[in-house]
């Protein structure tokens, strides 16, 4: 079981910002949720507490009943993958070898600091590349590839981890619409057919609609909508996208009626 | 923010900047003035020195080779005493510049641990350290090599773990995301990441530490420095001459080598 | 799990790529040859340890207090040799730099003549220089100056070239525009560009030169070092450990000031 769920969770940054303000919230197991919300309403932070890259402040995350912890991020993380905006590959190395670093985890650091992999290891790679559609770029580097094609090894690498759950930043942020959507479908036929529970963060509504089963609203580090992407009506959009002390936003109605 | 936010507050000049550049120039001269007064530099000495100057130099005018086997062989000490002295750099900067620097130190006790270890080892002047060393191992190149890898190991180390902390923090998020753990990070986010830049910063050592090799046998640590010592005192121009022709050249050619090797890697 | 894995690099082959074991073995056949040369013996170098912990164990004398007076005054005239020698050479390095950048030499016969003359100067250490100079003018701080200020020209001389090559060539293209002659161009359109480069650089320079400076004296040529050898010859543990110390001091302390006005000429004003 690998049931995602969040319990009264705050988050203070250092400089006194208070980026998530008691959240709750339980994610299903096997289900594919997208977080939709303007800039700065705290969606990253809540992906990076479920991985362990930021820390709450009060309230705790537990994924399959473990708490998300210190001395335990090795274990969570190996079983909760990652995905990044700017996919954060190591640009020098090769695809491979990008795809390698999702089984550092399970391997002692005796063999993997010579860059030494287990054959076993090697036949995960290869299959998560085929899957992924980049068999024939294995032994490229990293960053002769297009944006398009370091999202698909950002997703290799996830899939390399053979994850419970796949926490997605605004994948498609950086992406043309045609790359975005092959992106997309990739998550969610990764959820449906590995049962993965799959989490994306994401700023294209009509992109919400067509692929979540359920979409949470956060606005001002507060979730203000949570349901099926179907109840997503005008007035609840309003409610996601409103900005705070402005009553008549001009730039909201102009933008939500393309959406 | 809204529009009128910005309209509502008074245009404001900034104070007119004061130019302070006469006052700091005008301290600089009186302290510098003073420095010559207080080291007695007479230039009267100096006028003398400079005239004498062209007749001292013309006196190495006929560098003498005779001896060019032997100054070639202890060249080849002087180099080898450099080699050794910078892959013993590599390999504790290897192993210290990780920890010294703050985004993949694994905590801070180590990291400010591995800090100070540079620092020391960067503050003392590798020919002091080549003394101590002689007196600990006695005459020879190896206390000159330990004496340029301890020195070396801080600058080394200190370059490298500059370089690690500008690695992309996106990079070594993703990295770590996969729940890689120090030595993995290190490995895998950290070098490949600065592998242009810390081969860079090796061969800069490298060429440093020829030439300083080349002056430890003034303290008894072997090599070429020894020699061109023993023929200045004995007054023997030629052969100082030719001693510091076969350096510079030496040098010359590495300059040349490294400036090409770094030319291909960039 | 009973069976064996076998162990593969990332490469098409599992095999590690040809040029980094090429690379690692030329290496290692390096060192391997050059051992003997270097004396490296590892027996020797244990056996030493209990001799370096020995003369370790001598530093931690009663300081001989009595040196302190001498000792400031020595040191003093390692930072002013530094200090002037690190100026004199700021000054004469500043008209080398230009004729020895590209885009602000006179002739490009001069360009390569100045750089070839500033890798000859900064080809050999100060050590050299100051025995040259030693020999030239005699003892004291004088040799030791001239010695600092001509290898610091060599490497000046070059970082500058460098900041003036980079310098933005528009700025320049608009100060010519106005009519100014050739050194009007060169003084008012591209020093004040390379100059905050150059700042970053002198603070490195000093750092260098001092600890140069606390060596010089080895050779007669002024400063700390002719205390530290004697000392150390003379095994007065009592004076050495002061030394070392007050050495260890003023390099450490120079060391952090750099870094903080570099990092403020790289921000700016800030931090
Ligand atoms: N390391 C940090 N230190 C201080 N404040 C931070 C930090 N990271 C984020 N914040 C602040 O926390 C708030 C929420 O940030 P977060 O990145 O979670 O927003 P977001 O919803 O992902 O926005 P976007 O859609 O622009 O990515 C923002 O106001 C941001 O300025
Ligand atoms: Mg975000």
């Amino acid at each position: 079981m690998s049931t995602i769920s969040i319990q009264s969770v705050s988050k203070c940054y250092q400089n006194g910002f208070e980026a998530l303000k008691n959240v709750n919230t339980e994610i299903h197991s096997g289900s594919f949720t997208v977080v939709l919300g303007p800039s700065g309403a705290g969606k990253s932070t809540l992906l990076r507490l479920i991985n362990g890259l930021e820390t709450p402040t009060t309230g705790a995350v537990r994924i399959g009943g473990e708490a998300v912890e210190e001395h335990k991020l090795r274990h969570i993380r190996s079983r909760v993958a990652m995905v990044f905006q700017q996919f954060n590959l190591v640009d020098r190395l090769s695809v491979v070898t990008n795809v390698l670093t999702g089984r550092l985890a399970q391997r002692s650091w005796v063999g993997s600091v010579l860059y030494l992999f287990r054959g076993e290891d090697m036949a995960i790679a290869q299959r998560v590349l085929a899957r992924v559609g980049l068999t024939d770029k294995a032994w490229s580097r990293a960053d002769k590839l297009s944006g398009g094609q370091q999202q698909r090894v950002g997703i290799a690498r996830a899939l390399a981890q053979q994850p419970k759950v796949i926490l997605a930043d605004e994948p498609v942020a950086s992406l043309d619409p045609v790359s975005s959507e092959e992106i997309m479908t990739l998550l969610r036929e990764i959820c449906d057919r590995d049962g993965i529970t799959v989490v994306v963060n994401l700023h294209q509504v009509e992109l919400a609609k067509r692929f979540a089963d359920r979409v949470i609203g956060m606005n001002g580090g507060r979730v203000v909508f949570d349901g099926p992407p179907a109840e997503l009506s005008q007035q609840t959009l309003r409610t996601i996208y409103q900005r705070e002390g402005i009553e008549d936003d001009n730039s909201l109605d102009l933008a939500l009626a393309y959406a | 923010m809204n529009v009128h936010d910005l309209n509502s507050a008074r245009p404001q000049l900034p104070p007119k900047p004061r130019n302070p550049m006469p006052v700091w120039v005008a301290a600089t001269l009186a302290m510098l003035w003073l420095i010559v007064w207080d080291l007695e530099i007479s230039f009267e000495t100096l006028a003398y020195g400079v005239e004498d100057m062209a007749e001292y130099f013309s006196r190495y005018r006929q560098p003498d080779f005779s001896d060019l086997s032997r100054y070639l062989e202890l060249m080849g000490i002087t180099l080898a005493t450099a080699l050794w002295g910078t892959v013993f750099a590599l390999l504790v900067a290897f192993f210290l510049a990780p920890l010294a620097a703050r985004n993949f130190a694994p905590n801070p006790l180590a990291y400010r641990i591995a800090r100070e270890t540079l620092n020391f080892m960067r503050a003392m002047p590798d020919l002091l350290l080549a003394l101590i060393f002689v007196a600990a191992l006695g005459l020879g190149p190896l206390p000159g090599a330990l004496a340029l890898g301890v020195h070396t190991t801080g600058f080394l180390g200190k370059f490298l773990a500059e370089s690690l902390e500008r690695v992309d923090k996106g990079v070594c998020e993703g990295v770590a995301s996969t729940g890689a753990d120090f030595p993995q990070m290190v490995m895998y986010a950290g070098w490949p990441s600065i592998l242009r830049e810390a081969l860079g910063y090796v061969l800069y050592i490298l060429d440093r530490n020829v030439r300083m090799a080349s002056v430890l046998g003034l303290v008894g640590a072997g090599g070429i420095g020894l020699a061109l010592h023993d023929t200045l005192r004995l007054f023997n121009y030629g052969q100082s001459a030719a001693l510091i022709l076969v350096i510079l050249a030496t040098i010359l050619i590495i300059d040349y080598a490294s400036a090409w090797l770094r030319g291909r890697l960039g | 799990m009973t069976t064996v894995s076998t162990w593969r690099w990332p490469t098409p082959n599992g095999l590690p790529p040809l040029p980094l074991v090429g690379g690692a073995l030329a290496l290692l056949a390096g060192l391997w040859l050059t051992a003997p040369v270097v004396e490296v013996d590892f027996v020797r170098l244990i056996g030493s340890l209990g001799k370096m912990a020995a003369f370790a164990g001598q530093m931690f004398v009663a300081p001989d207090w009595q040196y302190v007076p001498q000792l400031l005054d020595k040191m003093l005239e390692t930072i002013e040799m530094t200090v002037l020698g690190t100026a004199i050479a700021v000054v004469l390095s500043l008209p080398m730099g230009i004729l020895a950048a590209r885009n602000a030499t006179p002739h490009i016969v001069v360009y390569r003549l100045t750089r070839d003359m500033l890798s000859l100067m900064r080809a050999l250490p100060e050590l050299v220089w100051a025995l040259v100079f030693v020999s030239a003018v005699g003892l004291g701080p004088l040799p030791g100056v001239m010695a600092l200020a001509f290898v610091t020209v060599g490497f000046m001389g070059k970082f500058f070239a460098e900041a003036i090559e980079v310098v933005d060539p528009k700025a320049v293209e608009g100060v010519r525009a106005h009519g100014a002659g050739w050194l009007q161009v060169r003084l008012f359109a591209m020093l004040p560009q390379a100059l905050p480069d150059f700042v970053g650089t002198v603070m490195y320079i000093l750092d260098h030169n001092l600890r140069a400076a606390a060596i010089l004296g080895l050779v007669g040529a002024g400063g700390i070092g002719y205390d530290l050898v004697m000392s150390m010859r003379l095994f007065q543990y009592e004076r050495l450990l002061l030394i070392a110390l007050s050495i260890y001091l003023v390099v450490t302390l120079l060391d952090r000031l750099s870094d903080q006005l570099r990092t403020r000429i790289i921000h700016g004003r800030r931090a």
